[in-house]
């Protein structure tokens, strides 16, 4: 993230080259090209008019039931269960895509399991899960046979008893809970063989070409980066490696902080080949991940709690955002403003993810990227840990502490870990407040992106026209806004379960996601391989990131709490009492 | 940098991920096994399959459910 001129300039830059050879514009070519492929191959090849019948059967099914109970039953919970079983990625392209852009897998003790898993291996660990999983399936059987029993006696007093209703809701309820228990110890019964090692060559093979040609579009040598990139691509692998290690991942520490990590060692001890760091192109890498990421920004999963998860998740995170950002400036006086933001953005948004896309939209530099990164990760992972175990001790309500920990908890998988940790109900609502405030990096991304065009880089006293923020404002943002409000569009479009079936787990999880993850892993890699040891501890000269990320999270926490008690059991208790 | 040999460079490299590892895959896992909460959190992980290292909504397969679940409960 070069830091060029930091004055906004008077007279028009943009030219026409500027869409085949600048970078912002690459990314967005690329990232849409990426979309493009997917959304065609899965809404003209893909199984939508299938899951349509499929959809429309399960939601004649509900409304019988629900016209004739007061309650979810059986048959309605079955019919759920089919439609959540839509997956657009279990098409032939689907298949295809995630064969070709698999990562090293998870291991406990041998690296090499990463990378190879013999048929013997599989079947072992198969054998092993398999008592667990038909203990699991006896209990959901027996709870289903007493919830049919119980809906059979509601059914045969006309769902008009009261305390019949009540006793098979309660049976139906526990039939969920092992239901979803069996269902979670099925899919470790289900281990295939593999062998990554073909499909990574080629993957290699393929970044360095379209990353390749982009270089060499923007006037760069073609050559120079594709030597550069195997060394790159090859940190990415080692550090998909080492976050799949089954300790490494429970702390928080996934194949980003690895790429980060060992590309730093490398760089800081043996020294970066010469030849590599014409590939360490990081900003390309996360502008492309970022116009990707934008399929995923979908505004319309704002609702999915009610009014409650708004003010939790859309109101006071932006509060918190710009106050910790004002403090830094007038209370701790930080010297850069942009590690500020990104400081700021990651610690009140959603962690990384946040951090990532406010580092690009205001140019930070990737040291200050690194260090607010380094910061949410340590963070989240004590968190992650202490607040269920606080919010035990004290007793606090699930709902309470879910919407807590969902709105503080920077990673959205510690944020489900912790949840998960402290009970059903509060992971519901901590994962669930989560991704409404992942939603909210998009407004960051454009807000930061033109509160630096037109305040922070403008000369003091000068006013900034409108081609002046044309041409100082990064363009990829727009690219991934575009995404997001495209998605959004065709996600309400389409329907809640047809656009979970086909958008989330079709074009996103079977598509774009695949390579998002992989181009954020390369540029953290690319991060760590061009970063100096002595660079980045100057960022942290008098411990001002940690005292700012300190008493941001303080005040979130704060704030957080009192906002969600405050709607979850004052204004909409309602709610509270439904969940 | 450039100006040490490669040797010392080797040596410096082995050592620095030396005490990375030691510390993701040694102390790590000690202070799993050391403290109950700890080792508690590791038993739920196993369990439910949860990755805390993803950072986004779309990465984990509980939002997903959350999102459902309470779609069912809240009649949206």
């Amino acid at each position: 993230m070069a830091q060029e001129s930091n004055i906004v300039i008077d007279h028009g830059r943009s030219k026409w080259s500027d869409l085949w050879k600048k970078e912002d514009y690459l990314a967005i070519w690329l990232g849409f090209a990426i979309i493009l492929v997917s959304m065609i191959a899965y809404f003209n090849f893909g199984p939508q008019a299938d899951f349509a019948q499929k959809i429309g059967a399960a939601d004649q099914i509900q409304a019988a039931e629900s016209s004739k109970a007061p309650f979810k039953t059986i048959a309605w919970h079955k019919a759920q269960d089919d439609k959540g079983k839509l997956k657009a990625s279990g098409s032939a392209f689907g298949k295809f895509v995630g064969h070709w852009t698999k990562k090293p897998g998870s291991w406990k003790t041998n690296p090499l399991d990463a990378f190879v898993r013999s048929e013997g291996q599989a079947k072992a660990m198969n054998e092993k899960a398999l008592p667990k999983y038909e203990k699991a399936k006896a209990v959901s059987d027996a709870a289903l046979s007493a919830a049919l029993t119980s809906e059979q006696a509601a059914a045969g007093a006309g769902f008009k008893d009261t305390a019949l209703n009540d006793e098979a809701k309660a049976k139906i309820a526990d039939w969920r809970k092992a239901h979803k228990a069996s269902g979670d110890a099925k899919k470790k019964t289900g281990n295939n063989p593999y062998n990554y090692i073909p499909t990574l060559i080629g993957l290699c093979i393929f970044f360095a070409l379209i990353f390749g040609l982009g270089v060499k579009l923007m006037g760069e040598n073609f050559t120079s980066f594709v030597k550069g990139f195997v060394l790159v691509f090859i940190v990415s692998v080692l550090a998909y490696m080492l976050g799949g290690q089954a300790v490494s991942k429970q702390y928080g520490m996934g194949a980003e902080a690895w790429g980060v990590l060992l590309g730093m060692i490398i760089a800081n001890t043996l020294g970066t080949p010469k030849w590599a760091l014409p590939a360490c192109k990081v900003e390309f890498f996360i502008k492309t991940g970022l116009v990707l990421l934008g399929a995923e920004v979908l505004f319309n999963k704002i609702i999915a709690i009610g009014v409650p998860g708004i003010f939790v998740a859309w109101v006071v995170t932006p509060i918190v955002l710009v106050c910790t950002y004002i403090f830094g400036q007038k209370v701790l006086k930080m010297p850069s403003k942009t590690l500020n933001i990104v400081i700021s953005a990651d610690m009140s948004v959603c962690g990384t993810s946040a951090a990532i896309a406010t580092a690009a939209a205001c140019r930070a530099k990737k040291e200050e990227l690194t260090l607010s990164i380094g910061l949410s990760l340590v963070f989240t992972a004590i968190m992650m840990i202490v607040m269920p175990a606080v919010i035990k001790a004290i007793g606090m309500p699930e709902v309470l502490g879910g919407a807590w920990m969902g709105g503080t908890i920077d990673a959205t998988g510690a944020v489900a870990a912790a949840g998960a940790f402290l009970g059903e109900k509060a992971l519901y609502v901590a994962a669930t407040i989560k991704m409404i405030q992942n939603v909210l990096i998009g407004v960051t991304a454009f807000c930061v992106a033109m509160y630096w065009t037109m305040k922070v880089e403008r000369e003091a006293g000068r006013n900034v026209g409108a081609m002046e923020i044309w041409n100082r404002f990064p363009k990829f943002v727009l690219g991934f806004l575009v995404a997001s409000i495209l998605f959004t569009l065709i996600d309400s479009n389409l329907g809640k379960d047809m656009g979970t079936a086909m958008l989330n787990q079709g074009v996103v999880k079977g598509g774009t996601s695949l390579f998002r993850d992989w181009f954020f892993a390369l540029s953290f890699a690319a991060i760590g391989l061009s970063t100096n040891f002595r660079e980045l501890a100057k960022y942290f000269k008098g411990g001002k990131p940690l005292i700012l990320y300190v008493c941001g999270q303080s005040f979130n926490l704060v704030l957080t709490l009192a906002m969600a008690y405050v709607m979850f059991y004052l204004v909409f208790p309602e709610i509270t009492a439904k969940i | 940098m450039a100006k040490k040999s490669l040797i010392r460079r080797l040596a410096a490299f082995v050592f620095v991920l030396g005490v990375t590892f030691a510390v993701i895959y040694g102390l790590f896992p000690w202070m799993t096994h050391s403290f109950d909460p700890l080792t508690r959190m590791s038993q739920s992980l196993n369990e439910t399959g949860i990755d805390p290292s993803r950072y986004y909504y779309t990465d984990v397969e509980q939002v997903r459910e959350s999102e459902q679940y309470l779609r069912g409960v809240l009649d949206q």
